[in-house]
């Protein structure tokens, strides 16, 4: 008896051993004081200098692409999401080898494939780095997948609080109507406004005041006279410049990326149970929302001037998407609970008639309640490197060589950040610029 | 006692199997051999409808109806863009250079360099203008202009349901007279997949 309690006390000092493992979030601090000192490009090297755990591979794409996007190096960023892309894609079908040990172990053990609103995020960003590379048609192949991946997500969980992205219809709207395919963008920004409209108590964004605009616009190119005088009356709005107008100017679209989306945390709870002896462990997951004082950025070039408008609250999004997750992750930590509760029972009552053997069997059923209670870890997992916020402004002017002037301010008008940027406008053109933004104190809320 | 070796020679030969199960294997295809790896547009597509659109595009009235021009024997023709407006990142330029090719090879029609090419082209005239010995350069303004232009889309409908996806490819190709801007021939390919994705893995 004693000697098959060897290879059990070994799995025990194995999983022991597994769960000297940090949770992501600790294994990601030196990137965040990089970010916070801006300093995306040393963000990047210590980010690549963890040790990669083979799980979080998509993970690592997804924060990889980010930072990448960050420096500046829009092409890298693009060939790193979509790898993240092709990852998730294999991914999404089940692993009995990861369920499995997500019983024996905890739900880090599971491949990392991200949220809903994660994964759209993916197709977003390489949108936007094709967009400021100039690369309208590869933006539209993105677009296209954005509408796929959200009715495909929009039957699997009809009632899941983010069935829409509101941002990414917008975004898709704007890519259609630079290709001048009118119908598609209408539907689009339509479908962006319904979300917004829809999402406004679960997100907290009031409608973009340039796709009020945009809307209009679009309706009145279209010829649809009864809707255009529907929003212009909702929206309180008389004149908007005519599609018409606007292709004779050109036009920058500036997307501002503001703060980090908020940081997953453990929350963890051992009692002893006095009936057994045994410790009983839950860890479970929750959200910290990260500072935020940026408020809005003001584009200008001379007396000419845009004010930005909030579009995506990622921090909202992340905190509702896991408060609908938590059941079904609190119940799947109870069963945990419960079975490896039951493994250290058979193996402690797992002795014969002698005493020695009682004994092995009380070390081996202390092992591996220890191991048990060790190993339970919260998934802490996610895309920390989204933004908090982002927010997009259009400011049109007349074909041209401009020096256009970006102030990022903070909720007190204060100027947190200011900028100038070269933009070269021919008639009819759409220049996409964008800004990281974060702040020096990365501090989570209490 | 005996039982201990055997283990650790099964214990080796599994460990065995497992690296050789890793390790990279590669297999050398027939470029004909057609390989459904993800459903995606592939090679296959690409140089099936390139065959198709070129071999109906030379079998049509417009050649004959040019080639009983005045003066005319063989149509000079270039490529101009194929736009990818389907649901994938399609690299056109590979299904350009294959409808080159099949253009090319027919021998029923000339071809000029694209735009990109002429200017590199030019650069070089302009360089043997320099440098090149009198009796071997190119003189300037001697180039073929083309008589046609061909330039295509390719769309598709994806119909998904769970694992299941219907992707419909249509590739759709255009010959436009440079002279007066008539559609001298419309070509029309269409490619149906079903993809089913696997809901099981290791």
């Amino acid at each position: 008896m004693a000697a098959t309690r060897v290879p059990v006390l070994g799995a025990a000092a194995c999983l022991a051993g597994l769960a000297g493992c940090a949770t992501f979030t600790e294994t990601i601090q030196s990137t965040e004081v990089s970010l916070a000192r801006h300093q995306p490009q040393a963000a990047l090297a210590a980010y690549k200098n963890r040790t990669p755990a083979g799980a979080d591979r998509v993970l690592d794409l997804m924060n990889e692409g980010m930072l990448e996007r960050m420096v500046g190096d829009f092409d890298a960023s693009t060939r790193t999401l979509e790898q993240a892309k092709g990852a998730i894609e294999e991914l999404r079908a089940l692993s009995l080898r990861e369920q499995t040990l997500s019983v024996a172990l905890n739900d880090a053990s599971k491949a990392f494939i991200g949220e809903d609103f994660e994964q759209v995020m993916v197709h977003t960003y390489i949108a936007l780095n094709y967009l400021e590379r100039g690369r309208l048609d590869p933006a539209r192949v993105e677009a296209l997948q954005i509408d796929l991946l959200l009715r495909e997500k929009a039957e699997e969980a009809p009632d899941s609080p983010y069935v829409e992205d509101a941002f990414s219809r917008y975004l898709t709207g704007i890519i259609y109507e630079d290709e001048r395919e009118w119908s598609d963008a209408m539907i689009a920004y339509r479908k962006a406004y319904e979300a917004y409209q829809n999402q406004l108590e679960s997100f907290g964004v009031a409608i973009p005041e340039t796709l009020k605009v945009d809307l209009i616009r679009l309706a009145d190119r279209m010829d649809l006279a009864e809707e255009a005088r529907g929003y212009r009356k909702t929206f309180g709005i008389s004149e908007v410049p005519s599609e018409a107008e606007l292709l004779e100017r050109g036009e920058i679209i500036l997307t501002v990326h503001a703060g980090l989306a908020p940081m997953k945390r453990e929350r963890s709870t051992t009692v002893l149970n006095p009936n057994t002896g045994r410790f009983l462990r839950i860890a479970l997951p929750h959200y910290r929302s990260r500072p935020q004082p940026f408020a809005y950025a003001r584009v200008s070039v001379g007396p000419q001037a845009a004010i930005s408008s909030r579009v995506e609250n990622v921090d909202a999004i992340a905190l509702k998407s896991l408060e609908s997750e938590m059941p079904a992750i609190t119940a799947r930590a109870i069963a945990r609970m419960a079975i490896k509760d039951v493994a250290a029972s058979a193996a402690s009552h797992s002795g014969g008639n002698s005493s020695s053997s009682n004994a092995a069997a009380g070390v081996a059923g202390l092992a591996i309640n220890l191991a048990a209670v060790l190993t339970e870890r919260a998934d802490t997992r996610s895309w920390f490197t989204l933004p908090g916020e982002i927010h997009l402004a259009r400011l049109s002017l007349p074909p041209g060589d401009y020096s256009m002037r970006v102030d990022l301010h903070g909720r007190d008008q204060e100027v947190l950040d200011s900028s100038e940027i070269k933009v070269s406008l021919h008639k009819g053109e759409k220049k996409y610029v964008s800004r990281h933004w974060i702040p020096t104190n990365l501090e989570v809320k209490p | 006692m005996s039982r201990r070796p055997s283990l650790r020679a099964s214990l080796a030969l599994l460990a065995l199997v497992a690296a050789a199960g890793c390790s990279t294997k590669v297999e050398r295809l027939d470029e004909s051999q057609a390989v459904d790896l993800s459903g995606a547009w592939n090679d296959t597509d690409s140089r099936l409808v390139s065959q198709e659109m070129i071999q109906d595009s030379l079998s049509r009235a417009w050649l004959q109806e040019f080639k009983g021009r005045p003066g005319q024997n063989r149509p000079t023709v270039i490529v101009g863009e194929v736009r990818n407006l389907s649901h994938e990142h399609i690299n056109t330029s590979t299904f350009t250079l294959e409808v080159e090719r099949a253009l090319i090879n027919s021998g029923k029609v000339d071809f000029v360099a694209t735009k990109g090419e002429r200017k590199d082209i030019r650069e070089e005239r302009k360089d043997q203008d320099i440098n090149a010995r009198e009796d071997t350069r190119n003189a300037m303004g001697r180039e073929l202009g083309a008589d046609f232009m061909m330039t295509g889309t390719i769309n598709t409908i994806i119909d998904p349901s769970g694992d299941t996806q219907v992707r419909f490819y249509q590739v759709n190709m255009t010959l436009i007279s440079l002279a007066d801007n008539r559609k001298v021939w419309v070509g029309q390919k269409d490619i149906r997949k079903l993809v089913t994705h696997s809901k099981l893995r290791f």
